[in-house]
């Protein structure tokens, strides 16, 4: 033994060292409330905050990228509905000008047909009338030569052309 | 000085408060413990004396060694808390925030939220039961095998306990001793005073007898062989020191917070409150027409 010391029986009661320990679990309640407790419950308090509100902002963020999208979304559907309009518009110009022009072309073909026509029909009646006119002046020298004498060309065409146009009706 | 230097060095100085407490302990141990030959189990070494009414106010090694502990608990509070940030970066934060969630867990589950402000209470029931009797594997004196440390503490709990009790009235209290017949009153007191010696002699005797079994076995198997000593006695401390001393922890807390929200007559103190309520309100009123008057 270094020290001169006295033991307590295993079961002693002293009512002093009782209240030391009493006051003991009441400090250490305080110490540890204030050490232990505050400041984490305040951390924990500050973190849910922080938390709260970075959820706030995503669901913010969210809910405006919703909002553009929508916007987004109905921009896309209003430039389609334009294009299709655009599209419909030419389609039916490209229609109606293709129309007109093959209306035009079968019109002027249809007008260079009949002038062609005409012009031929032209053409026949004089070779028609030239065909007569000769065969008129062949008559007349086929009958000069055959009577002998001349006839007067004046007095006797118009005798000549009844005789073809009676040959003529009679050709037909 | 860098920030981060000053950050360690008061870390070193909080990690020494941890285990300078115990140093200190052992050295006291060691100075004052009396060469004996054989088993001797006594109870604490008496330090000095003071004389005060009733009884000398003996400062013993059980008074000592739990207030190591305390300086031990503040320390390591302190450690825990040390650079606490709101995004936790160290390890220390995530043990402090475990340490704080499970005792507010455990009070929300056995006495429910309303009795939320017990939560430090509890941990220093906790931190104080367990960190005592794990002190003795550091061959101290444990100060939870001294019954006035114990008794102290479940006195602190039969005040609240009582104090949660004459919340719903002093009638309502006094009525609950002569229930269910008047004949059982002597009984009820017996059970009222019951509580806390029970809880007090549970906490001791386990811890204590944890101590003597552990002492009557380090005897014997040296009596048998010195070898045999050597690992042995570790594993029946592993059992007496440190499991049964958490599980008194434990169970010393459990008791307090059941005992205290049972305690609670929370009819009754509903019924007190709308009472007072009721004439406070009266009162305004009557001051109220006396000022229309």
């Amino acid at each position: 033994m270094l020290l001169e010391t006295q033991q307590l029986e295993i079961i002693s009661v002293n009512i002093w060292s009782i209240l030391i320990s009493l006051a003991n679990l009441v400090i250490i309640f305080l110490l540890l409330k204030k050490l232990l407790f505050k400041p984490v419950k305040k951390t924990l308090a500050a973190r849910q905050a922080q938390v709260d509100k970075i959820y706030d902002d995503a669901a913010a963020a969210k809910q405006t990228a919703e909002a553009d999208r929508a916007e987004y979304e109905q921009k896309l559907a209003d430039v389609k509905a334009e294009a299709e309009e655009i599209l419909t518009d030419a389609r039916e110009r490209a229609d109606r000008m293709s129309e007109e022009i093959i209306g035009d072309a079968k019109d002027k073909a249809q007008a260079k047909l009949e002038r062609a026509e005409e012009e031929i029909a032209q053409e026949k009646k004089k070779a028609m009338t030239e065909l007569k006119d000769d065969v008129s002046a062949l008559s007349v020298d086929i009958a000069e030569k055959l009577l002998g004498r001349e006839i007067d060309e004046k007095d006797h065409a118009e005798l000549i052309d009844k005789f073809i146009s009676e040959v003529d009706d009679n050709g037909k | 000085m860098s920030e981060k230097t000053k950050f360690r060095i008061v870390d070193g100085l909080l990690i020494a408060m941890m285990i300078l407490p115990f140093v200190a302990g052992i050295v006291l141990k060691i100075l004052f413990t009396p060469e004996s030959e054989g088993i001797s189990i006594t109870g604490a070494i008496v330090f000095f004396e003071i004389k005060m009414p009733l009884q000398p106010l003996q400062i013993t090694e059980a008074q000592v060694n739990s207030w190591l502990v305390m300086v031990f608990l503040v320390g390591l509070c302190l450690y825990l808390t040390h650079g606490i940030k709101v995004v936790p970066d160290s390890r220390r934060q995530h043990v402090a925030e475990w340490i704080v969630e499970k005792v507010e867990a455990l009070v929300s589950d056995n006495m429910g939220d309303k009795y939320m402000a017990f939560a430090p209470f509890i941990a220093a029931v906790l931190g104080m039961s367990a960190f005592s009797s794990l002190s003795s594997l550091l061959g101290l004196f444990p100060p939870t095998s001294d019954l006035n440390v114990v008794f102290g503490w479940s006195i602190l709990v039969f005040i609240i306990i009582t104090h949660y009790k004459l919340k719903g009235g002093v009638w309502n209290y006094t009525k609950g001793y002569f229930e269910p017949i008047p004949v059982f009153a002597p009984m009820n007191v017996i059970g009222e005073i019951a509580t806390p010696v029970s809880m007090a002699f549970r906490h001791f005797g386990n811890v204590l007898s944890g101590v003597v079994i552990s002492t009557l076995i380090h005897a014997a198997l040296g009596g048998l062989s010195n070898v045999l000593r050597v690992g042995i006695p570790a594993v029946f401390s592993l059992y007496f020191d440190i499991f049964s001393g958490l599980i008194q922890a434990y169970i010393f807390a459990m008791l307090t917070m059941l005992y205290i929200s049972n305690g609670f007559p929370e009819e009754a103190y509903e019924k007190r409150m709308k009472k007072k309520a009721e004439r406070e309100r009266r009162r305004r009123e009557a001051a109220a027409l006396v000022e229309n008057k």
